[in-house]
């Protein structure tokens, strides 16, 4: 048995070691079409967790009350002037924007490009994403320049007791 | 034009639609548009077994012209 050990090349007797494969492809036809089919099924894969996140959101099961956040006092914020603060968990982070005295506005700030966060300009009174000069309509959170598509989720909010609160962000309107 | 460029065009159609069904359904999944992300992801789903069935019949046509 060891006697063809670290002996290179050794006799051959051709009943094994007959397939010469020195100058065959690796990845033939048929391998191939194989790796298309496994392609096919690797995104086939991948589109079942958006489904099912689709389907719950669908169902409804997902529509939490979270209490109501208070952002900050009335006096604290200036006319023109935001404030930032996270709404609904400590990572969602959103910008509160008063317009008149009246008259608050609140987005959530992950921009719906590539979610760099979004500022508000006091000079020119404009929502601009710094990271690819995407800007937002401060009265609607619609995208009005840059590669941004979709409007920044809005949050609603409410104003009592001498302080502005979060009361839950608002679906798409449809 | 010859089977087997029939069959090989056929799969590489199919990864095409993959793809471009793919960021359709991220899409409108990121719209809420829920059921058009369900229909899409649907879409994807069925191309895979579609695949497979090309590749069988690739298969059979390999065996006939040998």
């Amino acid at each position: 048995m060891t006697d063809k050990n670290n002996k290179i090349p050794f006799d051959e007797d051709n009943y094994t070691h007959n397939i010469n494969r020195t100058n065959e492809r690796k990845l033939d036809r048929r391998g191939f079409m194989k790796t298309l089919v496994g392609a096919a099924g690797v995104f086939a894969l991948s589109s079942l967790p958006w489904g099912a996140v689709a389907a719950k959101e669908l169902s409804g099961l997902w529509e939490k009350e979270y209490p109501h956040k208070k952002i900050t006092d009335v006096n604290a914020i200036a006319i023109g002037d935001a404030v930032d603060f996270t709404f609904p968990g400590e990572h969602d982070n959103a910008i509160l924007i008063r317009l008149t005295e009246h008259k608050y506005v609140a987005y959530q700030n992950a921009c719906t490009h590539l979610r760099c966060p979004v500022f508000w300009e006091k000079e020119e009174q404009q929502m601009l994403c710094p990271c690819h000069h995407g800007k937002f309509d401060v009265a609607t959170g619609n995208p009005t320049a840059g590669p941004p598509r979709r409007p920044l989720p809005a949050i609603e909010v409410k104003v009592e007791k001498g302080a502005v609160f979060a009361v839950k962000v608002k679906r798409y309107e449809v | 034009m010859k089977s087997k460029h029939v069959y090989f065009a056929a799969l590489c159609i199919i990864l095409l639609l993959n793809v471009i069904l793919t960021q359709k359904m991220v899409h409108q999944f990121y719209f809420e548009h829920y059921t058009n992300t369900i229909m899409l992801g649907l879409l994807n789903i069925v191309l895979f077994p579609l695949a497979i069935l090309i590749y069988k019949r690739d298969r059979k046509a390999e065996v006939k012209d040998e």
